[in-house]
């Protein structure tokens, strides 16, 4: 996969909008388009936070129908990749809340944070990175993933976690400090 | 920059999954379930007005049929609520489902309103006007729904439009 230009995520976002448009009017085929255009950054996604392919798909059929259900309350659907992101994220907080029947933390002191740094391209330290990342607890990977991994601005993250811009800029800080941690540890990024 | 994505080891998708996901989505969108969620909904709203009216209106009755025609009342008003949360939670109203279910609600509301007024000029029953002022609340309310579905209709069609338009001009460019 490759890190998108300016003009391609315009692009994308107004054949997002166009979508979403499409299915507020109550066009079946739109469904379909957009099931096809989403179905698999959805699945990217949760797969990281799940521990199979059969849960992932239960994960993305709750999903999709939770998509359907609320998108006539959609309000900007120029919006709609926050948007789907968002309800990924709570269906699957429903799901691990559901699995451990208590909340997950939710809070964070705001930090400034350094712009992402460059990663060394390495197949056999990007395979142990990979590996670390999933070893983080849910908050901190949700934060590296949306970030770096679904390109996520920082605005979209707070909309997506709803939680104020600061909260997700130091939730980030704090992850790739762990992630670092990690990684030194594995003497990897030395 | 963000060097991680480009050498992401994303895991893989089985193809079976996207395909169940539009079966789901085909049958939750089927206008079959939606119409007779509206149906259910525009009755027992009819039958709970008609009912409620009578019991207000209607002098001398026994008490152990105003006591029946209070729980005909609750059950009405049971049976709106459910009808009501299934169609905005579950069997949700797209653009062009809200204006079908409007034009139900009109048609619905306008025999129960000539219906009412029917009764009071056969000097059926008493007080027959309450029951054709509840006839015409409720079809005014129909047809302000009525009027909001055609305009939602109109301003997605409208953004539609101009979306289209934008997407074909940056295609040219």
């Amino acid at each position: 996969m490759v890190a998108l230009t300016e003009a391609e995520r315009a692009r994308g976002a107004l054949v997002d909008e166009l979508l979403a448009v499409r299915c507020q009017l109550g066009d079946g085929a739109a469904f379909d388009e957009l099931i096809d255009r989403w179905h698999q950054p959805l699945w990217h996604y949760v797969r990281r936070f799940v521990d199979s392919d059969d849960t992932a798909a239960d994960a993305l059929q709750d999903i999709w129908l939770r998509v359907l259900r609320a998108m006539p309350r959609l309000r900007e659907p120029a919006k709609l990749r926050a948007w789907l992101f968002g309800i990924a994220r709570r269906s699957l907080i429903d799901r691990l809340r559901q699995r451990y029947a208590e909340p997950l933390p939710v809070s964070g002191d705001e930090y400034d944070i350094a712009g992402p740094e460059d990663t060394e391209d390495h197949a056999e330290e990007l395979s142990v990175m990979h590996e670390e990342l999933e070893r983080m607890p849910f908050v901190e990977r949700e934060a590296l993933v949306l970030f770096y991994l679904k390109e996520l601005t920082l605005a979209e993250m707070a909309e997506v976690l709803a939680t104020p811009l600061g909260t997700v800029k130091s939730r980030l800080f704090r992850a790739r400090q762990l992630l670092r941690r990690q990684l030194e540890d594995k003497g990897v990024g030395r | 920059m963000r060097n991680i994505h480009t050498q992401s080891p994303l895991p893989e998708m089985p193809g079976v999954s996207a395909a169940a996901a539009k079966r789901a989505m085909a049958v939750e969108l089927s206008m079959p379930s939606r119409v007779r969620y509206t149906l259910l909904l525009l009755v027992s709203v009819c039958a709970t007005a008609l009912i409620g009216a009578l019991l207000l209106t209607e002098t001398g009755l026994p008490l152990r049929t105003r006591g029946a025609m209070v729980i005909m009342v609750a059950m009405g008003l049971s049976w709106t609520t459910f009808a009501a949360w299934v169609l905005l939670r579950r069997r949700v109203l797209l653009a062009r489902h809200s204006v079908v279910a409007a034009r139900m609600a009109v048609a619905f509301t306008s025999v129960f309103t000539v219906g009412a007024w029917i009764t009071g000029v056969a000097r059926v029953v008493e007080r027959w006007y309450v029951a054709v002022a509840v006839g015409f609340v409720m079809l005014s309310v129909a047809i302000a729904l009525l009027v909001r579905a055609h305009r939602r209709i109109q301003a997605l069609t409208r953004r539609r439009a101009a979306l289209e338009r934008e997407l074909g001009s940056l295609g040219e460019a």
